[in-house]
């Protein structure tokens, strides 16, 4: 076992190499690149036993990948918004013919306007989709859930496809301290891929992923597939607690950091939830009583987790670093449902939308975040849900427009 | 609300008999529903089409479930599970069938309490696919029976329906329909508007937990070889190929190769056999074999002789 | 031809693997294809689907194939194709199957995703070297939709999205012209009518090895407007009018293996089909008859 400085990309290659993986069809995306790279210069110095093709674009590569996995081997590939949701017709496919791999998503915003920074629009699109999804905070945590996640898919409860997402930029190209494990550990752990009977061999003819007709069959295997999903918090919570026991790092479905007598507590999910930490210890100092709960699986979406943490506390502040258009935060959505109408824990939920396309969240912001948040329990109700916005970026943002509306007739054209 | 269901095969025009019965009522100031739904859509395979009518705006959807009338436009139909003629049929429900078999008849077979009428004036026809007529002659009975439809409406719903068509090919049309209307004079609004199911006196659904299945039974995977075997497609044909042993010279399986389905297979001796449980009666057989041994044959009529060549 | 099992017409296989009961219509000359394929390559296989037609095969719980069988979606069944193909070879590679329990990979696709959507994902597997067999049962028109039209249909055709005076206003993309470009390790086309000819083809294409790919003619009764018997007769007449040219890429270079040297003329073929008969009726569309018949006329010249 060695400690090394990795970063995200690096470490999700570690965790494909140390899960033995058989094949990983791929396709270059920023930032997610570095893994493909890694892994295809592994395997060209005979460190991995692997078989690499780059496809032509995500949405085939997302059919490799389920194709292999439905043959019989284990499967690892990696992408990116724009490459997810070119993808996404093949994310449902995929996760409906029960074929279990890991797909690593390093986050980044969705076009249109088409940029480079992180956010969570993009692993958010596929919450629908059937694919399982574990979200990290840190490299190490990259690592470690890449190992988790091919238990997860491969469990005979579950067998599903899983999406371990990791913030672009902040964790891809950063790099953190990780403990890289010892491979015959992490074996033991992983164990060996079993195809079940979803597989592809002369002497057992099989038909997959045939056309279904008729509402009564489709809502059978359709609810099926939820009902998988949803087995998939039970056998989380069985797997990381091995997971625990095996290497010393507890991977809980909902993180929880000095919650317990808080009043107040942050929610929010990805790299950015280490700032809340931070937050959180200085408003602590200054007498809060306040805390961080961070999702690390989303689907499925662990409600009884956040119902029994946020039992008796008095307000939430869920930090969306997404935009449903038209509705607002996806994890304030998702909170609220799990929350309603109960009695045990029934807080008041202010929306905070902030890190679009990488956007920083400054320190001063989570202190004020909570002050307003303390101000919407004293009052019993929320505020309007607020984008994280300062006077000095609008400033920003119109000299930009100023360059790019520049009017016609400073540049000697008629109107 | 008047419930009605057509039952026929692709290409018998059911989609199109539905919608002039649609329009029928439309032009006697009823709000209308309809639409066809089709299984396989495939020539010869069964399809239906529903009608709703009513004086109401209509919020139903869907499947007719309790049909006030059915009218079947090919009577090999019934026998058929999958076409669904018989469901939902009810006491007060009125089956009206395309047969040159007697009401009496169909009643006893089916064991059914209803009344069965017979379409007028059904002749023998060789193929019943080719009865392109069937679906307004159909219509026009339908039409009598609500006793709503006025012959006017019935005439300006066929032309409405229909103007794509040649007027030589709407006159056959409308002349058929207007028979049928005529000929059911005797029966006319013989259709009841079945009542509302009430909110204090209906059936409960049995609705389950569906219990958790593990992916090797809920993956949407066939586990086997050519299960397809149990589909009978023969059901879909109207005429039938049968092999004449004395001209057939055992050639070189022509009819075996070319048959689509894999329908034609060659014993030991090289003597090909149909199996009629699946032949779709495309007649390329017919068409290519080269001594002109397969002969072509009405379904109902091979059924008499009893079947098997 | 000297290596072919397939002499005469007596060798050709008089059983047959493909199960019956499936819902494509009667006289269906994409499953006339498709069922004399099956015969030659065998059970041995795992078929890839793109949509189509042909997707309606397998329908819960009844499968036709007596070998394996995999649904994709419309454009990226050769990308199917390659997990699956890689999976093999690392099940082989790695000795967690028997070589018994290898399978040919098979494409199974319409012209609607060959010729259109499913083009880059078939450029790449050639590209990529797969070895697979890729075979596109082409009628011309998106047929499982109702036939509108597709890259894949002729000049003139009547379809869904185009029953203009003139039929299909565009021309037939030559897509055996794009496949050979990549040189792959070979091309056919086929059509069910001559099954002596089909049945060298893919018994040569099943002892080649990487990239595959066949092109069957499938005359459709019901997006082509013929009574479903005729579609032998249909199959023949496009080779013998010489609209559907019987050839091979393989080696570099392109091989007729018919050469109808009575060339009938095209209308010969265009008048069995209702798709064509604004070209006849009410009256004779010379213009575009002796279009299309100069089209398939400078064809053969370039080849004789």
């Amino acid at each position: 076992m060695k400690r090394a400085l990795l970063t995200g990309n690096k470490a999700a290659a570690w965790g494909a190499r140390l899960a033995n993986v058989d094949y990983v069809p791929a396709f270059p995306i920023t930032p997610q690149t570095e893994i493909i790279e890694t892994i295809a210069n592994w395997i060209d110095q005979d460190e991995m036993d692997c078989r690499m093709v780059t496809l032509e674009s995500e949405h085939s590569m997302l059919t490799a990948a389920g194709a292999a996995a439905a043959t019989g081997v284990r499967v690892f590939s990696a992408t990116s918004s724009q490459g997810l949701l070119y993808a996404m017709e093949m994310l449902y496919t995929v996760a409906g013919w029960r074929a279990p791999f890991v797909l690593v998503n390093v986050s980044r915003g969705l076009a249109a306007p088409i940029t480079l920074g992180p956010d969570h629009n993009d692993v958010l699109a596929a919450r629908d989709s059937g694919f399982l999804q574990i979200h990290c905070s840190t490299c190490q945590e990259v690592l470690d859930s890449t190992l988790i996640a091919y238990r997860l898919a491969e469990d005979e409860r579950v067998r599903l496809p899983v999406i371990v997402n990791m913030d672009g930029f902040y964790l891809s190209f950063t790099r953190e301290p990780v403990q890289i494990p010892d491979t015959k550990i992490v074996n033991q752990f992983v164990g060996e891929f079993d195809p079940e009977n979803i597989r592809f061999s002369a002497s057992a003819p099989v038909s997959q992923a045939v056309a279904v007709l008729g509402g009564t069959p489709y809502s059978y295997f359709r609810y099926e597939t939820h009902l998988a999903a949803l087995n998939g918090l039970a056998v989380y919570d069985k797997i990381t607690e091995e997971f625990a026991n095996t290497f010393g790092r507890r991977h809980d479905a909902v993180e929880a950091y000095r919650t317990e007598d808080a009043e107040l507590v942050f929610v929010m999910m990805g790299s950015f939830a280490t700032k809340a930490i931070d937050a959180v210890d200085g408003l602590r100092e200054a007498g809060w009583a306040v805390g961080v709960l961070r999702p690390r699986l989303l689907r499925p979406f662990p409600a009884d987790h956040f119902r029994r943490a946020l039992a008796g506390k008095r307000g939430v502040a869920v930090i969306d670093q997404n935009l449903s258009m038209g509705k607002g935060g996806v994890l304030h959505t998702e909170l609220a449902s799990a929350l309603y109408a109960s009695t045990e824990c029934s807080p008041v939920l202010v929306s905070f939308i902030g890190g679009l396309g990488g956007r920083d969240i400054s320190l001063e912001e989570f202190y004020e975040m909570a002050s307003v948040a303390r101000k919407a329990i004293e009052e019993g109700c929320a505020p309007p849900p607020r984008l994280l916005y300062t006077r000095e970026e609008l400033r920003e943002v119109r000299k930009l427009q100023a360059i790019a509306n520049v009017e016609r007739e400073e540049l000697g054209q008629k109107k | 609300m008047y419930r009605i269901r057509y039952h026929g095969r692709g290409g018998q025009g059911m989609k199109t008999a539905s919608r002039i019965l649609g329009t029928a009522f439309f032009l006697e100031g009823f709000e209308v529903q309809d639409a066809p739904r089709y299984g396989a859509e495939r020539r010869g395979a069964p399809i239906f089409a529903y009608v709703r009518a009513s004086r109401q705006p209509i919020n139903e959807r869907g499947i007719i479930r309790r049909p006030d009338l059915v009218v079947v436009a090919d009577d090999t139909l019934v026998s058929i599970p999958a076409a669904g003629v018989l469901s939902g049929l009810k006491e007060w429900t009125i089956l009206l069938i395309s047969t040159t078999e007697t009401p009496d008849v169909w009643k006893k077979r089916l064991n059914f309490a209803g009344q069965v009428l017979k379409l007028p004036e059904v002749a023998e026809v060789e193929d019943l696919l080719a009865l392109r007529f069937v679906g307004s002659a159909c219509t026009g009975a339908a039409a009598r029976l609500v006793g709503v439809i006025s012959r006017d409406s019935l005439e300006e719903a066929v032309r409405e329906e229909l103007t794509y068509l040649g007027e030589g090919v709407i006159q056959k049309n409308l002349d058929k329909a207007l028979e049928a209307y005529d000929l059911m004079g005797d029966h006319a609004a013989a259709v009841r508007e079945a009542g509302e199911i009430p909110a204090d006196g209906y059936e409960k659904p049995e609705w389950v937990e569906l219990p958790f299945e593990e992916a090797r039974i809920s993956a949407p995977a066939i586990h086997g070889a050519a299960t397809s075997v149990e589909v009978k497609t023969g059901l879909w044909r109207t005429m039938r190929p049968v092999i004449d042993y004395g001209p057939c010279n055992r050639c070189w399986w022509v009819c075996s190769t070319f048959c689509p389905d894999s329908a034609i297979s060659v014993d030991e001796q090289g003597t090909p056999h149909i199996d009629y449980e699946h032949c779709k009666g495309c007649m390329i057989c017919v068409a290519q074999c080269p001594s002109h041994a397969i002969q072509t044959i009405p379904e109902h009529q091979a059924e008499i002789a009893g079947g098997q060549s | 031809m000297s290596e072919t099992r397939f002499q005469r017409k007596k060798d050709l296989p008089s059983t047959h693997l493909l199960g019956t009961g499936t819902p494509m219509c009667a006289g269906c000359g994409g499953l006339e294809a498709i069922h004399q394929i099956y015969d030659i390559l065998g059970e041995k296989t795992v078929f890839i689907n793109a949509a189509g037609c042909m997707t309606m095969l397998s329908v819960y719980p009844f499968t036709p194939f007596r070998g394996s069988w995999l649904y994709t979606a419309m454009a990226s069944a050769p990308a199917g194709a390659q997990g699956v193909r890689d999976g093999l070879d690392v099940l082989l590679h790695k000795q967690r199957i028997e070589s018994e329990e290898d399978l040919q990979v098979v494409v199974l696709t319409g012209d609607g995703s060959a010729y259109g959507m499913g083009l880059s994902a078939t450029s790449s597997a050639i590209e990529r070297g797969l070895d697979f067999l890729y075979i596109c049962y082409d009628n011309e028109g998106y047929g499982n939709t109702g036939q509108q039209y597709s890259a894949a249909t002729p000049h003139g055709a009547r379809t869904a999205t185009s029953k203009g005076p003139g039929g299909f206003p565009g021309y037939k993309k030559d897509l055996f012209a794009i496949w050979a470009a990549h040189r792959p390790a070979y091309v056919a086309t086929v059509v069910g009518a001559e099954p002596l000819d089909l049945a060298r083809k893919i018994e040569k294409a099943k002892s080649l090895k990487g990239p595959r790919l066949i092109m069957a003619l499938s005359p459709c009764p019901t997006g082509w407007h013929y009574d479903p018997g005729e579609s032998v007769e249909i199959g023949k007449l496009a080779v013998r009018t010489g609209c559907w040219p019987l050839k091979e890429y393989v080696d570099g270079k392109v091989v007729h293996t018919k050469v109808p040297h009575q060339r009938l003329p095209v209308e010969e073929y265009l008048k069995r089909q209702g798709r064509f008969s604004h070209m006849f009726q009410p009256e004779r569309n010379e213009v575009l008859l002796q279009e299309i018949q100069a089209k398939v006329d400078g064809y053969w010249e370039g080849v004789i």
